[in-house]
């Protein structure tokens, strides 16, 4: 029963969520727009404002005002033609950079009173807008509501000013139902997509929406007081139209803490003077983060940067290392452009950033250092990059590979991305973020904030050198062994919070003789290890000394590379890798490590073959001598 | 058992508050698109309104508004092919959404395909009124082949009825 109930509520849910997807009909409907009621004085003249969308078509395409008479709709006056009975009395002018066009009635007569259409292309088809006209005797004119064509996803600014003795009073926007006005926002309140402030003179206020959809057309009122009960009010409406080429910027942003988001500003090249800034919406203020004059909030240094794209006239902003208190709605103003604002709306979600790596670096001016920036297997074909934050921005740096510091490589499921700077300057100090990018969209980003100190301990280096390259044949560069333990040494007088005395150099030797002893003693153990479980096959005269471990080594370094090779083991049989070789270079294959699956299967099958003809009693000629590539660096 | 009746409860009053406060969010008498096709100029949007038998119940009505271009040519990239005489017009292939989504698997978003059978293009009966047309047209002077160019197919044809 309960069973039951779960699917009836279930059923509920699809219904409403299916119709979210599909298009109000008045997508598809005539997109121009205009009065619906006009009103002249007999005697006096009359203009009516008819919008359209200004795609290339429309701009030059006809334009028609036509009197409705029956089924047909006879030209009054179009951008061609005026009629007979109109002549010198009407005229249609065309502003396609103000997405309108104007028709103007002068000297109004009572028969002038009808139903009208105002429209673009050839009259009855369609693309038009009924207008009824009506002549009063004597002014006063009835009022009409102040028309706006809003472009879907954009925003709606109005201004509605009241006299100065309705400044206590409260101020309200709300839109007409069936049953009164739904309140959309009021001076009482703090929304987050919706903004309503006061203007000079006061009594005035100013609302702009954002986000706007097709479920926002119809008629509003603003007042001042209470809708319905004082007289303080403005009748508007708001129509909506489609623009393809307008952006589809992302007003929900979802993102885990720890890691970036990409919030997209609408962006108009070609008016590039205006001053645009990009703020956090904490009730009433919205709190300056980055502009385009270069300002930075203190709070955001190094955490946010704008990146142009003028091809999508959009401009991407990214801001990384993400908190909780981060939450909220996010505005991109702009005083002079007052269409080119928009919102949008981050939450911050607890799971872990897919960037990962060590997000502080502490290194000596004069030394080299790597940063290494870890990314899942998933997005390997994404664009991966490097760049260094510069104030508003975020300057590209060419990836310089590297091998990651030996104790910050990534886990087995994941990837590198080295950058390798050095040798460092003073100015190097700063933030550095590794991020992807995918068909010129920016992804997650991550920042890595490298602090600098002045280089003293120069003289301890050649110790290190000498303890890494033993332990490690020719895996890191010694610069990198370097600053490694330079690192390690780092991160101790780092938590200790700036405790930088006199005694630091003891305590700073101390730790590091402990360090020193404890990767000798390692070093020590593995190398018996690998003593202990090699076998020694003689063959013959040689003496072959090939290890197990060498072949469990390989298979270990192939399972952490994300490579998926299909596996091919060929056992034996047909292949005879035989070279005839001298008997010194047998010693030095035991050496070289094996990087890839193939020449452990050479190393395999090889092997197979010398043993099977130790069993056959074959002596001396054929041997398998193993000649193998160096080792290969993989990203 | 004494959870699973409280669940029962809980279940029942929810379920009643939904059916009587009705859809929080969109009015009932919207019309919604269905189908809006420019290639052969039909037109599909959906609402419901009261049954013919029974007032208090609502039914889906739907729209269909074809444009019959009557003018037209078989083949509407060639200005020299013959006026189309037949019209064929089919739900299914017109219900078909070959627009590509975007679906967010894991983090990585992917392009999705909605419909199957998207491979086939639609033949067109008319021109979109927003898109422009051009056909190769080879050049020829004194019979001799010269060049190919791209010329308009409609320069500005007011005979010729657009699907806007």
């Amino acid at each position: 029963m309960t069973l039951l109930a779960f699917l009836l509520l279930l059923a509920l849910v699809p219904a409403e969520s299916a119709r979210g997807r599909h298009l109000p009909a008045a997508a598809i409907s005539s997109p121009v727009f205009g009065p619906r009621q006009v009103y002249g004085v007999l005697g006096g003249s009359v203009t009516v404002r008819c919008f359209y969308p200004p795609t290339p078509v429309n701009r030059h395409d006809r334009k028609y005002w036509c009197r409705q008479a029956g089924s047909g709709c006879p030209t009054v006056v179009s951008t061609q033609y005026v009629a007979p009975a109109y002549q010198g009395r009407v005229a249609l002018t065309d502003h396609p950079q103000a997405e309108h066009f104007q028709i103007n009635i002068s000297a109004l007569e009572l028969g002038d009173a009808g139903t009208y259409q105002c429209g673009v292309g050839v009259n009855g088809r369609g693309l038009s807008y009924r207008v009824t006209l009506s002549v009063v005797e004597a002014p006063p004119v009835p009022e009409t509501p102040e028309l706006f064509y809003v472009k879907l996803r954009s925003t709606w600014t109005v201004t509605c000013s009241f006299g100065e003795d309705t400044v206590e009073m409260k101020k309200y926007l709300c839109k007409k139902e069936k049953e009164g006005c739904r309140n959309i926002i009021n001076s009482y309140q703090e929304l987050g997509s919706i903004q309503l402030t006061f203007e000079e003179p006061p009594g005035s206020f100013r609302v702009t929406m954002t986000q706007m959809d097709w479920e926002d057309a119809g008629v509003y009122y603003c007042g001042a007081g209470e809708y319905g009960k004082d007289k303080t009010s403005k009748e508007l409406e708001v129509f909506i139209y489609e623009d393809k080429t307008f952006p589809h910027l992302k007003t929900d942003i979802t993102a885990k803490n720890g890691s970036s988001a990409t919030f997209e500003c609408p962006y108009e090249p070609l008016i590039d003077s205006a001053t645009r800034f990009w703020c956090k919406r904490d009730g009433r203020i919205c709190n300056r983060i980055i502009d385009n004059s270069g300002f930075v909030a203190k709070k955001y240094k190094g955490r946010v940067a704008a990146f142009e794209n003028p091809e999508n006239k959009t401009v991407a902003i990214i801001l990384n290392q993400l908190q909780y208190e981060d939450e909220g709605f996010y505005w991109c103003m702009s005083n002079e452009l007052r269409e080119q604002q928009s919102s949008a709306e981050l939450r911050v979600v607890a799971g872990q950033p897919a960037l990962t790596g060590k997000k502080e670096v502490e290194a000596r001016v004069g030394s080299w250092v790597n940063l290494t920036c870890c990314y899942p297997c998933t997005y390997s074909s994404y664009e991966k990059f490097w760049c260094r934050w510069n104030g508003t921005g975020c300057a590209m740096l060419p990836a310089q590979p590297g091998l990651p510091q030996p104790g910050d490589t990534c886990g087995p499921s994941s990837r590198t991305l080295v950058l390798s700077l050095g040798p460092l300057a003073e100015e190097d100090e700063g933030w550095y973020w590794c991020g992807l990018k995918r068909n010129g969209l920016f992804g997650e980003t991550m920042a890595v904030q490298l602090r600098l100190s002045a280089g003293s301990d120069a003289k301890l280096s050649p110790e290190f050198l000498d303890v890494d390259s033993s332990r490690d044949p020719g895996a890191a560069p010694p610069g990198g062994a370097h600053s490694d333990a330079e690192v390690r040494k780092g991160a101790a007088p780092e938590s200790s919070d700036e405790s930088h005395g006199s005694n630091t150099l003891g305590l700073v030797l101390g730790p590091l003789a402990g360090l020193i002893l404890l990767v000798v003693t390692a070093f020590a153990i593995v190398k018996y290890r690998q003593m202990k479980r090699s076998d020694l096959v003689s063959v013959g005269s040689y003496r072959t000394n090939i290890s197990m471990s060498d072949f469990e080594s390989v298979r270990d370094f192939s399972a952490s590379n994300c490579v998926k090779e299909s596996q091919e083991t060929p056992m034996g049989g047909d292949e005879f890798i035989t070279t005839t070789d001298t008997p010194e270079s047998a010693a030095d294959t035991t050496k070289a490590k094996r990087s890839s699956k193939e020449d452990a299967d050479l190393a395999y099958s090889s092997f197979l073959v010398t043993s099977s003809s130790i069993a056959q009693g074959s002596s001396g000629g054929d041997s398998a001598v193993l000649d193998p590539s160096p080792p290969q660096h993989r990203d | 058992m004494k959870s699973t009746w409280s669940l029962c409860v809980a279940l029942a009053v929810s379920l009643g508050i939904i059916l009587v406060a009705g859809y929080p969010v969109s009015p009932q008498d919207e019309e919604y698109v269905l189908v809006n096709n420019k290639c052969q100029c039909v037109t599909v949007t959906s609402k419901f309104v009261p049954s013919k038998e029974d007032p208090e119940e609502e039914v889906l009505e739907r729209n269909i508004r074809i444009i019959v271009p009557l003018k037209a040519r078989e083949n509407i990239s060639d200005p020299l092919s013959p006026p189309r005489t037949t019209f064929v017009y089919r739900l299914s292939e017109l219900c078909r959404n070959c627009e590509p989504v975007e679906i967010d698997l894991g983090g990585v978003i992917y392009q999705a395909q909605q419909g199957n059978s998207c491979e086939e293009p639609q033949t067109c009966y008319t021109y979109d009124r927003n898109e422009c047309y051009s056909s190769p047209v080879p050049l020829l002077y004194h019979g001799e082949y010269l060049d190919i160019c791209k010329l308009p197919v409609l320069p500005d044809s007011k005979k010729i009825r657009r699907c806007h």
